[in-house]
């Protein structure tokens, strides 16, 4: 904690990993009945800054996740990654690519490698390092994020939480410009859950990659998000952005906050709002 | 000791000679009633074990856990803190409640053992991880144990040791004298119902008795006993035959399987093809198949073959088709191409089922290779058992059949044993009782 406080590193600082989300529409039309899933959806997202997706199970999050990461087309409107265009009216499905990593909501370590041949996978796939050079990066950057012992444990062998930073781990091993991640710690259970968060923040404020994290845990994202998008249920598109004026960096100290309160306040109402349409709509899918 | 060491978590699975070598690090040391065994902020050298006695352990709350305070009895293990990789201070304070006798352990003395024999150290230091966890909810990010320090690429021989492991495992639990004692009823029954009770339809049949007679005789009525060399020759042509088809069904049958689970449009040419052909029984080819082949030998091992080979490209198909779309995205995400991607998520993630078609394949080849040795072919135990049939010699068919049981049964055994070699991961996840 006191190594967190001691790194004064102001947030936003990275040159790169701007993400602009331009009036983007998504319809799924699954044997003609056309499902819209994001609507008119814009968001700004300046480089390195932690923009936390907040909204019901359901509503279409993980359809804007999954454009930005290129698994699935968009109908409408454009992605651009630092002025660069991803995805848009020529070309309606981004290139998966190293730049932009996502971590998945189960997590998807492989589970026939060991932690350490998972962590190296991406250098090594991309040809940009040797195998040994690459174990050898891996073997630092796990130590450095406390993983040091079970390098050579497969990941059926470690506690879900030390698997969800390993997978970060991984992700980081590639320099990306933009981390993506999707209810990573949905399955924990809330001990565990605020020890990943100081975790996630020491690595965010050595890396300073952008970080576009979806959740439906309201206090989850004002803890560690600049910017909180709370989104409205089918269709998604942002109901509130609310930039969260706590400084960085944060601890555990800051749940208890007055401010951290009052914005709890201010914003739970929107988020009720719209979990209760969506439990009226009857959504159960993540 | 042995006994008490013997039930606590962390030291369950390990053999017998390694826990006599634990048992020997440890010095009995005996407590008062309230006498402070250790406090918070001490240095920790050693683990400690109870014999007997109750032991009071309050952890710190620096360290936020769920359950501060727990009490410890016989066969609880506590002070684990000298495994621990950040903290080699004590955690918490431990009191004797009652007069205890204890065992320690030097934390550094029991990593280098376990460091001796990294396999079941590293299941052992898991253990503890878990222990931790569990039954002290420590956040694992403070329960992280220190590494047990193994050679790299040692990984070929673990696969071989988990297979002993769970052999000498299987020894211990009482399975394999329920099995006996099942093998007991059924010969006996045998015994019973054919010699003894004579009952109705057994009566014709061959008795336990003449068929164990004839199967040791070196002298055999029938000309075919463990004594004469023919014997073995049948046992080597079947085993030899279902060889070549089980090779060439596995060389043939992954890598179609592979394909169809990985590419849409090649399944749509293909697979229609494919299930039409498959379940057309293997008796049915039989004609088809020596109007195809010159050769008997050839009929006969294409005949085995065919059933194998359907087992086999179905299984792996299913594989390809159930690995979890989040291996095949976050592989391309981290800049995987598609061959990459074939190599490295497809083939490893369809492995399971691709063990489970080929042990099934095995199986079916057996039962092919027979059907076809029935109708033509010179040796092979399915020739025997037919010949055996016409030429009225019951006991002969009995020796056939049995011994097919058992060859049958160590090729699939060494099948599962292959897959254990090349899944440690999974064989891994079974013995630490997944997660």
């Amino acid at each position: 904690m006191s190594a967190i406080m001691q790194q004064a590193v102001p947030a936003g600082t990275a040159a790169r990993g701007a993400i602009r989300i331009e009036d983007v529409v998504k319809i799924y039309d699954p044997g003609g009945a056309a499902v819209m899933a994001v609507d008119h959806c814009s968001l700004d997202i300046k480089a390195g800054e932690i923009c936390m997706i907040v909204g019901p199970s359901g509503c279409g999050k993980t359809t804007l996740l999954n454009a930005i990461a290129g698994f699935h087309d968009i109908t409408s409107g454009r992605i651009l990654l630092d002025g660069e265009l991803l995805c848009g009216a020529d070309k309606p499905k981004a290139e998966p690519g190293s730049d932009r990593i996502v971590v998945f909501q189960n997590g998807a370590l492989f589970p026939w490698k060991t932690n350490l041949d998972n962590v190296a996978f991406g250098p090594i796939m991309q040809g940009k390092l040797r195998p040994a050079e690459a174990k050898e990066k891996a073997l630092s950057m796990m130590a450095d994020a406390g993983l040091s012992g079970v390098e050579h444990n497969y990941p059926g062998e470690i506690s879900s939480g030390m698997r969800r930073r390993v997978e970060i781990v991984r992700a980081l091993m590639n320099d990306p410009k933009v981390l993506l991640l999707d209810e990573p710690y949905r399955a924990l259970d809330s001990l565990t859950k605020s020890v990943m968060h100081e975790a996630l923040l020491e690595i965010y404020y050595k890396n300073k990659v952008t970080i576009f994290f979806i959740t439906h845990d309201l206090e989850e994202a004002i803890f560690l998000g600049h910017k909180v998008a709370i989104m409205t249920t089918r269709p998604c598109k942002p109901k509130k952005i609310l930039e969260v004026d706590i400084p960085h960096p944060r601890d555990y100290s800051v749940l208890t906050s007055r401010r951290f309160r009052e914005l709890i306040e201010e914003t739970n109402e929107a988020v009720h709002e719209e979990a209760l349409k969506a439990f009226a709509a009857g959504e159960k899918e993540g | 000791m042995l006994e008490i060491l013997k039930k606590t978590m962390p030291f369950q699975v390990v053999s017998d000679t390694m826990l006599r070598r634990i048992a020997e690090l440890g010095k009995r040391v005996a407590y008062d009633k309230a006498a402070i065994i250790y406090d918070a902020g001490d240095s920790a050298g050693d683990i400690y074990i109870i014999l007997s006695g109750k032991v009071e352990h309050t952890l710190e709350p620096g360290v936020n856990a769920r359950r501060p305070v727990q009490l410890l009895g016989a066969g609880d293990v506590f002070g684990w803190a000298a495994l621990l990789e950040k903290f080699p201070h004590r955690l918490a304070k431990a009191v004797a409640i009652e007069p205890a006798e204890i065992v320690r352990i030097n934390g550094d003395d029991l990593l280098r053992l376990l460091e001796s024999d990294p396999d079941s150290g590293d299941v052992v230091m898991s253990r503890f991880a878990t222990m931790i966890t569990r039954d002290y909810t420590v956040p694992d990010l403070i329960a992280q144990m220190r590494a047990i320090h193994r050679k790299l690429h040692s990984s070929d021989i673990q696969g071989m040791n988990l297979t002993m492991y769970r052999l000498s495992l299987w020894l211990k639990s009482p399975r394999p004298y329920l099995m006996l004692i099942g093998f007991g009823l059924f010969l006996s029954f045998w015994y019973l119902a054919v010699e003894v009770w004579k009952l109705p339809r057994f009566r014709e049949m061959p008795g336990l008795t003449v068929v164990i007679k004839e199967w040791l005789n070196p002298d055999p009525s029938y000309g075919l006993s463990i004594y004469t060399a023919e014997y073995y020759q049948h046992i080597l042509v079947s085993i030899w035959r279902v060889t070549q088809a089980f090779v060439l069904a596995s060389l043939l049958g992954v890598p179609l399987g592979l394909f169809l689970g990985w590419s849409r449009k090649f399944k749509e040419y293909v697979f229609p093809v494919f299930e039409t052909l498959r379940p057309i029984p293997i008796l049915a080819w039989v004609p088809l198949a020596i109007v195809m082949f010159i050769s008997t030998e050839s009929a006969v091992i294409y005949l085995t073959f065919l059933a194998s080979f359907f087992a086999t490209a179905l299984n792996t198909m299913l594989g390809v088709e159930s690995i979890d779309e989040s291996y095949v995205r976050a592989a391309y995400c981290l800049g995987a191409k598609r061959h990459q991607v074939f190599r490295h998520i497809i083939i490893p993630g369809a492995l399971p089922f691709i063990f489970t078609g080929l042990q099934i394949s095995i199986g079916v080849s057996w039962f092919s290779l027979v059907a076809a040795e029935m109708v033509s072919g010179q040796y092979g135990l399915g020739y025997v058992i037919n010949t055996s049939y016409t030429m009225v010699r019951y006991p002969t068919i009995v020796i056939g059949m049995i011994t097919l049981g058992f060859v049958g049964y160590v090729t699939s055994a060494m099948v599962r044993i292959l897959g254990d070699y090349l899944m440690q991961w999974r064989v891994r996840e079974l013995a630490l009782g997944g997660q």
